[in-house]
């Protein structure tokens, strides 16, 4: 005989308010199999659970109804009370009246009391089916791949690494270092970028569990958490790695120039090349697409000149299989196209150049040696306007959230052109100044104080070009005047925006992104760093922007998660697992393919019992099932069974009502 | 089309040769102007094996039965037939080296009286899909035309289906004849055949004969052949194709045409996706 | 106790006035947590909505429906993930053909349209959520209680 307790909880106001709690346990008792009914204000505190624990012990419970907020918040803390007290904890229901009834009929107090009454009704029938459930455990891979090599990825890789875990760090371009090996300086503190970057590079290709794969990407995720299967694509660079001993010989005596993409087109560089000076691994990549040699059959120079043999034309993409117990996606950001403010000249006008571009030009290693000049006639700028929100905060541009980094960096040009160019003067058009970190709002004063730069509050209407001027003019809303400036150069702060494939790479992994593109997080506020797939975790810009101290903050969390993931040798696997019932089973294998994890395969079993004669039935791997149920759905003599969700729960789930 | 007499020789010569255990064919029927499909055990029963225009059951589902069951049989397919026996071996249900097939290019199929049946009329398959003698001149594949009875049940307002499918629901006494027909019923423990299964309940209510066959005709959605071995085993002459013709419709429509059966290791319709199927129905 | 006695106990002004039971499954990792964030924002909805959680759209049986239906449900909404985002990989995609069948089926036997609808809702679709509901619930009530296929003892 089933004896059920259920547990009403007030959640302080939020579902005492809108709900007659008192009325609902009157209701509820009247049910036959409930034994025992109760009502708290905060039944997930320590006195609530207590209630809960001694409740099962002295009513000789056989499942419980804590009725409450959504499952997703405490039903692992209440299937926890349950364990203490002896029952197993899978005899748990959770009836949710909070998010379901309460904050959604606020202005319904009899329908939503009726409703809660029907939900914790659902609840006790379901519980009634529940089945004691046992936990899984599965062998976890102690080896981590994080995806993506710049600031956040190495740093990751190096935090994973020193806890002794092997670590495999992918990057898809010739060098790791990312974005943060664009920057000239980093804001608040000026420092050279490289120069701090340099170090952590360096460490992590030659740190003794770091294996570094650059110039490579990832092609598939198969698996689950512990048990993933990566396939990575390395990318033909025709350069011997062990052989290349990074002389520049080839680079220098290549015939072909290319835009230099790491400067935005701005210089050229060669058709064997390193993205930048001081590009980890120091070894050069051919362009297949611009080599003449590769494309034509023509030149060979190259070859000609490596004194280590290290050229291979002949070389070709490879693909390798690892096996990986976590993944850390750190994929970072791309700069987005201002080219639908088309009243800003962009495209039009040589002078209207984007903020990363400019960051090029003042970098000392950048195509003009760190002198800002004007693109269209290699003049040195001494007006320079600079504009922030460029499709950050604007809905018609489709981008309502804001960059958080532009005020800071916009800021940091100030500076620099000042020290680069003393008599430059800048204008710099703002909506707001977001500088909100450590050391950042004295960073910004130290620009609007220090240097010749007139911050001007409003937006710019249009740019256009008179004479070798560009006229730039917008408003001054603190004046509530419009303005005219006659700019040299003008520098746009452009939104950041997620890398045009990362919902294709979210598709691959299996993790979820937003209507943006950027990867999401498990919980905004309380799991930053995971995603909704086990064993998968986020770290940088690829999941919101954000400046690099917090990258490296978030890369080291989701470091210290795959830690913790890899500290039992085996990991506890949630027992809501499919299996197959075979008495039921025709063998018509139809359940294979539903199953994306290949978790169903078959065995031969005998027709009758002592019967030699064998037939096929299916068969589930509970390490590999994730406990989707399409399995469950698809088998038409429903022989595939969902622990936890079975058939007769679900219906005395809908009878109940 | 009348292939009596080849097909006596070459059953004849299967037997002879010990390379069949049973051969699956029609014989005239004792009682009736129908014909009856029977096993032939050995070469002295061949002499009352017939294949005509009467021939309409569909063969495939004797496969199912001891005599067959994990022994070589020779076996008579028609163009539905085929594809029935294709879902059959997809299904794992019977191997195709067990099997001698011959498939028959199907000039369509008369009724008691004469005329042709109603879903011959909208044939789209009449070639065997698999064989290993074929018979007649091939057709090639037809386009698709749906059922014009499943067609006027549409146009009828929520009312008229409502009072049709009740009444329908209403005369069901559960003999499972359907089931027992149907080639590709061949789950040991049915799921409608239950007294204690979660979702059904082997009772003449409406409620539970519209969950029997509402779940019986979803399990043979792109599965059905349209073979009507069902409607004729129904001892209440109830129209069951039209709700297989409505799902086979849905399903040509709307899933890149497909048709059960047509290649060996094609799956049933809802066995696989495409990343295209129609989205537009969902909010 | 059945869902009209309480209706009636619990309410004094709407003694009379029908109003429908519309169940809801709904996936954990999309739907069913873009309900929550519903509620986590406060946006209303009307509260004749029942929902049941499952893993996936695709744990859906179509006798699940039918089995609402016969019970005390007049009408059924099913949600999932959005066609590319189901966190099982594939399960919405083989939940989606089943949906288009069986809803076809069910109107050929008589089921009205707006009975059994579908969506696909996201984790952060809260706003959608409450207008799915409003938009089933508002479809069900006009078409009056379902008197079709119910089980015997309930009409």
């Amino acid at each position: 005989m089933a004896r059920v307790g259920v547990f009403v909880c007030y959640c302080g106001a939020n579902i005492g308010d809108y709900v007659d709690v008192p009325k609902v346990v009157e209701e509820i008792k009247k049910i036959k199999e409930v034994r025992f009914a109760f009502d708290y204000k905060y039944m997930c505190s320590d006195p609530g659970q207590t209630t809960i624990k001694d409740a099962i012990i002295r009513e000789k419970l056989t499942s419980v109804v804590v009725a409450a907020c959504s499952p997703r918040m405490h039903e692992k803390t209440f299937r926890k009370a349950l364990l203490e007290a002896g029952m197993n904890p899978y005899l748990l229901e959770v009836a949710n009246i909070r998010e379901h009834s309460s904050w959604v009929h606020q202005k319904d107090k009899v329908a939503a009391t009726k409703k809660a009454v029907d939900l914790i009704r659902m609840a006790v029938s379901k519980s009634i089916a529940n089945q004691q459930l046992h936990e899984i455990s599965v062998p976890v891979t102690k080896r981590a791949l994080v995806i993506g090599g710049g600031i956040a990825g190495i740093q990751a890789a190096l935090d994973i690494a020193d806890a002794h875990i092997p670590v495999l760090l992918v990057e898809r371009s010739p060098s790791i270092g990312g974005r943060m090996a664009q920057l000239d300086e980093t804001f608040p503190t000026l420092d050279c970028s490289q120069c701090i970057m340099t170090p952590k590079m360096v460490d992590a290709a030659s740190h003794p569990f770091i294996e570094l794969m650059t110039y490579s990407e990832v092609i598939e995720l198969q698996g689950f958490v512990g048990n993933y299967k990566a396939k990575i694509k390395r990318k033909a660079s025709y350069v011997k790695f062990d052989a290349c001993t990074g002389c520049g010989a080839c680079w220098q005596k290549c015939p072909v120039k290319v835009d230099n993409e790491f400067n935005f087109g701005q210089g050229k560089r060669k058709a064997i090349y390193t993205p930048f000076a001081q590009a980890v691994p120091n070894k050069p990549v051919i362009d297949a697409i611009h080599c003449t040699m590769l494309t034509k059959g023509k030149c060979g120079i190259c070859e000609k000149v490596c004194e280590k043999g290290a050229i291979d034309y002949k070389m070709t993409d490879e693909v390798i299989e690892r096996e990986i117990g976590a993944v850390v996606v750190a994929t970072g950001y791309d700069l987005w196209d201002p080219k639908p403010y088309e009243e800003y000249g962009v495209g039009r006008y040589k002078d209207v150049i984007t903020s990363l571009e400019f960051e090029r030009m003042v970098s000392a290693g950048g195509p003009t040696n760190g002198l800002p000049i004007r693109p269209s006639d290699g003049e040195v700028p001494k007006t320079v306007v600079f504009l922030k929100c460029i499709g950050s905060r604007d809905e018609s541009k489709g981008i309502s959230y804001c960059s958080k980094i532009c005020c800071m960096y916009t800021a940091k040009h100030v500076m620099l052109l000042h020290h680069k160019v003393h008599d430059s003067h800048s204008f710099v058009f703002y909506m707001d100044i977001r500088a909100n970190g450590k050391g950042y709002e004295e960073f910004v004063k130290r620009a609007q104080v220090d240097t010749a730069s007139t911050y001007l509050r409003g937006r710019v209407s249009k740019i256009y070009q008179k004479g070798k001027k560009l006229i730039v003019q917008g408003e001054d809303a603190q004046i509530g005047q419009q303005v005219q400036i006659e700019a040299d150069l003008v520098v746009l702060a452009n939104a950041i925006v997620p890398q045009k494939d990362a919902p294709e790479l979210a598709r691959m992994l299996g993790i979820s992104y937003d209507r943006y593109g950027f990867l999401s997080e498990a919980h905004p506020k309380l799991r930053p760093v995971e995603t909704t797939k086990a064993g998968v975790y986020l770290a940088g810009c690829c999941q919101a922007p954000k400046d690099i101290p917090e990258s490296v903050s978030q890369a080291s969390a989701a470091a210290a998660k795959v830690m913790g993931l890899f500290a039992s040798d085996r990991l506890k696997k949630d027992p809501m697992v499919s299996t197959v019932l075979i008495e039921n089973c025709s063998g018509c294998q139809n359940c294979i393919p539903a199953c994306p994890y290949g978790a169903i395969t078959t065995e031969e079993i005998p027709i009758m019992r002592g019967s030699k004669d064998l037939r096929t039935v299916a068969k589930i791997n509970e390490g590999v099932c994730q406990g989707c149920g399409s399995c469950v759905a698809i088998c038409r003599s429903s022989a595939a069974m969902l622990s936890g969700y079975t058939d007769l729960q679900l219906m005395k789930e809908v009878i109940a009502l | 089309m009348n292939y009596t007499k080849e097909i006596q020789e070459i059953a004849k010569k299967l037997f002879d040769e010990q390379k069949i255990d049973v051969f699956i064919g029609y014989q005239k029927s004792k009682v009736s102007k129908n014909q009856i499909p029977f096993a032939f055990k050995n070469a002295d029963e061949i002499g009352s094996l017939v294949f005509d225009k009467q021939s309409s059951h569909n063969l495939v589902n004797y496969l199912k039965f001891e005599h067959s069951k994990n022994k070589k049989a020779a076996i008579i397919v028609k163009g539905c037939d085929s594809r029935s026996l294709n879902l059959c071996i997809t299904e794992n249900q019977v191997k195709r080296e067990n099997l001698y097939v011959i498939g028959i290019c199907c000039e369509g199929i008369d009724n008691e009286n004469g005329e042709k049946e109603e879903r011959c009329k909208n044939c789209v398959f009449p070639d065997p899909a698999l064989s290993d003698t074929i018979l007649g001149n091939p057709k090639g594949k037809i386009a698709y035309t749906p059922d014009p009875e499943m067609l006027e049940m549409n146009n009828k307002s929520m009312e008229e289906k409502q009072e049709f499918w009740d009444k329908i629901f209403g005369s069901c006494i559960r003999c499972n004849a359907c089931r027992h027909s149907c080639p590709l019923c061949y789950c040991d423990k049915c799921v409608i055949d239950q007294t204690d299964s979660t979702y059904h309940h082997a009772s003449t209510s409406k409620a539970n004969a519209s969950m029997a066959l509402l779940t019986w005709s979803l399990h043979l959605a792109g599965r059905c052949v349209d073979c009507r071995n069902c409607e004729k085993a129904c001892p209440q002459n109830l129209p069951l194709h039209l709700l297989h013709k409505q799902n086979e419709a849905v399903i040509y429509d709307n899933f890149q045409n497909h048709l059960a059966g047509v290649n060996q290791n094609d799956k049933g319709a809802f066995y696989k996706f495409s990343y295209d199927d129609p989205d537009d129905f969902i909010l | 106790m059945t869902n009209s006695e309480t209706l009636q106990e619990t309410s004094t002004e709407k003694e009379t006035t029908w109003e429908p039971v519309i169940v809801g499954f709904l996936c954990n990792w999309c739907s069913y947590a873009g309900s929550d964030l519903t509620g986590t924002s406060r946006l209303q909805y009307p509260a004749n909505i029942r929902i049941i959680r499952v893993p996936c759209s695709s744990r859906i049986d179509p006798v699940f429906i039918i089995k609402a239906l016969q019970s005390h449900a007049d009408g059924v909404l099913i949600s999932g993930c959005h066609p590319g985002d189901c966190h099982y990989i594939t399960g919405n995609y083989f939940a989606r053909r089943r949906f288009l069948v069986t809803k076809q089926l069910l109107s050929f036997i008589g089921i009205e349209d707006e009975r059994v609808q579908y969506s696909w809702v996201s984790a952060a679709e809260g706003a959608k959520f409450a207008k799915v509901v409003e938009k089933v619930t508002e479809g069900v009530k006009k078409l009056g209680p379902l008197k079709f296929l119910k089980r015997e003892d309930l009409l």
